[in-house]
């Protein structure tokens, strides 16, 4: 699964190239091309947003890769201004579902005798590698932020959590982050701001 | 992306300064599975929004192959035997009696063909016919 890893180009692949693609069709070629600048451009807040939930990387890429599969299926006529909040709404659904699913499987092992050890758990190398990039201190003053951040998101209810890093990773406003979270827009508000008020008791301003 | 039109506190901008840079600490690996998922969910789509009459496209190629393939079966099948039949009393010797001819003993009967004999034979019973009558 990894091997391809420092192979792979991720972004630098056009949007032509992306799937079969009828390019005798005009409009074919432009959606499949937004949806792909669209997911590109999602993808890798969407695995923050899914890790920070399951806090697990292989259940949030599952997420992630469901969710586009379930967009570009059911979806991908729609209008590309619905794409954010539905992308996000199914993400979110598919979270839940995942989560469901291990508080069963929780409790059903936590009632086997013998408990399998993972045997999966071993490192990967190539994402144990330290970065080829400098590490100036600025880069390491935001790494701090960024794990202190991410250790106080962990703590928040999954509510809130959601509404804090759709608003503020994601940049969704008001309505597209209640449209995303299937709830009314003032309950966003009072998760957004229940959320703020939690993470600058534990980080204070969070200077960077 | 719909940027927040409200006023941000110095928090709200210092913790969207670190989720940005957060994103950046995505790994390799991460990034090119991600890829391949976006990759998977574009050949879906594609797939979905393949015409209906693009399942024919290969019809008349199909049809083509089909109609040699007819073609070449009866050709085959009224092709002339490369053997040579015999003659047999300035007739050509239908496939039926290639069977007959095949056969070892069929042969002896031609080889020990005695002509004369089966005409007396066939005068005499004519002749019996004729008198019985």
């Amino acid at each position: 699964m990894s091997e391809f890893a420092t192979l792979a180009s991720p972004y630098s692949m056009p949007a032509a190239f992306h799937g079969d693609v009828d390019l005798t069709d005009p409009e074919a070629k432009t959606q499949s091309r937004a949806l792909n600048q669209f997911l590109a451009g999602v993808e890798l807040k969407a695995f923050k947003i899914a890790q920070a939930a399951l806090r697990n990387e292989d259940d949030a890429l599952d997420a992630v890769q469901d969710a586009m599969l379930q967009l570009a299926r059911a979806y991908a006529d729609r209008p590309e201004q619905e794409w954010k909040p539905l992308f996000y709404r199914i993400l979110e659904n598919r979270i839940r579902d995942m989560q469901r699913r291990r508080t069963v499987r929780g409790r059903v092992i936590a009632w086997l005798p013998f408990r399998g050890e993972d045997d999966d758990d071993e490192p990967d190398a190539i994402a144990q590698a330290p970065s080829p990039e400098p590490q100036p201190v600025r880069r390491l003053e935001l790494d701090e932020a960024v794990g202190a951040l991410e250790k106080a998101l962990e703590g928040l209810p999954r509510r809130q959590q959601q509404a804090f890093l759709l608003r503020t990773l994601e940049g969704l406003d008001v309505a597209e982050t209640a449209a995303a979270m299937g709830c009314s827009e003032g309950s966003v508000k009072t998760h957004y701001f229940r959320a703020v008020q939690s993470l600058r008791a534990q980080l204070g301003d969070l200077y960077v | 992306m719909s940027p927040m039109k409200e006023t941000l506190t110095e928090f709200e901008r210092n913790a969207r300064e670190v989720l940005a840079a957060s994103l950046t600490r995505i790994d390799a690996r991460t990034r090119s599975r991600l890829n391949r998922a976006r990759q998977a969910a574009l050949e879906h789509a594609a797939a979905r929004r393949r015409p209906w009459w693009r399942g024919f496209a290969l019809m008349p190629a199909a049809g083509a192959v089909a109609a040699a393939l007819l073609v070449s079966v009866l050709l085959w099948h009224r092709e002339p035997s490369a053997v040579e039949l015999p003659l047999l009393e300035g007739r050509n010797a239908s496939v039926e009696d290639v069977d007959l001819l095949a056969d070892s003993e069929a042969l002896d009967l031609i080889e020990g063909w005695d002509g004369p004999f089966y005409e007396w034979a066939a005068a005499q019973t004519d002749a019996n016919g004729e008198s019985d009558g």
